[in-house]
């Protein structure tokens, strides 16, 4: 009984993640520019990569390498923002300006 | 007339003394009816939680530094006014303080500023290059007041640094054995030789604070109590996104906002920023001072972030429950939605 529940819930914590990673890889290619880029790539680490160590940590059970997986998903929940903000930084600084609704008007439909 | 006047900022620094004795020779040398006026900038709004207790403190340095002027000078000649500035506002960085010591200075004429090398108003780091940036956009002239200090590297046994040690040597002897097997004699030694080196080398960079026995572990905690709510947050914003980016129409509305955050540079800054960035929807893009530049990709997670509830979580980790109960910064006035030519 048990074993089946958690067999399920691995199921679908892998699901979740690999739903949100592909969303995050839809944003990526629907969505304007490198700000708005910028912030459904971070998607793909938070819950994509998220839930897909939340299921590696349930599929180990309780042992030494789960607390690796914990420590994994920490490092990358502080670097994936500095990342985000090195890449956006770096845009504002080269004068890249920010995608609005009017800009769409101006160039007309792409 | 108006150089004759001086305004000198007083901090608590191992420098104020010297500063405040050679401000007060050069005005005295000067003229006869020479004005010096030592003022302290308060950082925090006395109504503020962190800001109860500051005005005494200004209060007692600027009685001090009153006496320390009528031992160097003779009173008859220079007269000395004292005033404790920036109690009725939050002070963010450089910018702030050299406008409130402008605001001042034409208030009461004043056209030369002497400042303290070690000068350090609040808890941030030192700020006289900043300061002096500033400075050089304003009609005020300023120098520096020629002082002797100690070297730097006596920082390296200054307060607080074995509770840095201490510090630094528990946490990565612990990440080490986290990461070993804590029963295993071969990972004991080396992890304390390991934590040794980095806590001698690394420790003086690591803490902007020196960490205390209360403080810290406490903050720890409530950082941990933090991390469910940040998660939450995500997984909120997460599906907020997800629906925009899948559905046909797209609507998004991307727009550069600009708030003030009421929290210290450093570590608490740096919470926040990162938090910001964290949520999907919201992308700090720049961060000078306390100002975040933050791009919002749909009007829903741009009201979020007006409405401060990570602003606030964050500063409950780091100054408490009393800490968190803020204005948000919408009513605060914080918070102004800019073009994109601003970046």
């Amino acid at each position: 009984m048990i074993e089946t529940l958690r067999f399920w819930a691995i199921v679908v914590l892998l699901v979740g993640g690999i739903l949100f990673t592909f969303v995050s890889a839809v944003g990526v290619i629907r969505l304007p520019d490198v700000y708005s880029r910028a912030h459904t790539a971070s998607q793909t680490d938070t819950l994509g990569a998220g839930l897909a160590l939340a299921a590696v940590a349930l599929a180990l059970g309780w042992q030494g390498a789960t607390i690796h997986t914990v420590l994994l998903l920490f490092f990358v929940f502080i670097t994936n923002p500095t990342a985000a903000h090195a890449i956006a930084r770096a845009a504002a600084e080269t004068g890249v300006k920010p995608w609005t609704a009017d800009t769409d008007e101006e160039v007309g439909e792409k | 007339m108006a150089d004759k006047r001086v305004i000198v900022p007083l901090s608590e620094s191992i420098t104020v003394r010297q500063t405040v004795g050679y401000a007060a020779r050069a005005a005295a040398g000067t003229d006869e009816d020479a004005e010096l006026h030592l003022v302290v900038a308060v950082p925090y709004e006395t109504t503020s939680p962190e800001g109860s207790g500051d005005i005494e403190r200004a209060q007692a340095l600027l009685d001090r530094a009153a006496a320390w002027v009528r031992e160097d000078a003779d009173p008859e000649t220079l007269t000395v006014e004292t005033a404790v500035i920036g109690a009725d506002e939050y002070l963010f960085g450089p910018r702030d303080y050299v406008r409130a010591f402008e605001t001042y200075a034409a208030d009461h004429d004043i056209g030369r500023v002497v400042l303290d090398p070690e000068y350090q108003p609040g808890a941030t780091a030192p700020m006289l290059q900043p300061l002096e940036r500033e400075l050089a956009t304003t009609d005020l002239e300023f120098e520096e007041a020629p002082v002797e200090r100690p070297a730097r590297h006596e920082r390296l046994v200054g307060p607080g640094s074995r509770s840095r040690l201490v510090t630094m040597f528990l946490i990565s002897y612990g990440f080490y054995l986290v990461l070993g097997d804590p029963f295993y004699p071969f990972d004991l030694i080396t992890g304390a030789a390991v934590a040794g080196i980095v806590a001698i080398t690394l420790s003086h960079v690591t803490f902007t604070t020196a960490p205390t026995l209360v403080g810290s572990p406490l903050r720890t905690i409530r950082f941990a109590l933090y991390i469910p709510y940040l998660l939450v947050e995500i997984i909120r914003a997460n599906v907020a996104i997800a629906l925009v980016i899948l559905r046909p129409s797209m609507p998004i509305d991307p727009s550069v906002c600009r708030v003030n955050a009421r929290v210290r540079s450093g570590l608490p800054l740096l919470a926040l920023a990162n938090s910001i960035t964290l949520t999907p929807g919201t992308l700090t893009v720049r961060a000078n001072d306390q100002q975040l530049i933050v791009h919002a990709l749909v009007p829903d997670a741009r009201e979020d972030l007006f409405d401060g509830s990570l602003e606030r979580a964050v500063r409950f980790v780091f100054y408490g429950r009393d800490g968190a109960a803020i204005p948000t910064p919408r009513e605060r006035g914080d918070t102004e939605i800019i073009g994109g030519d601003e970046l």
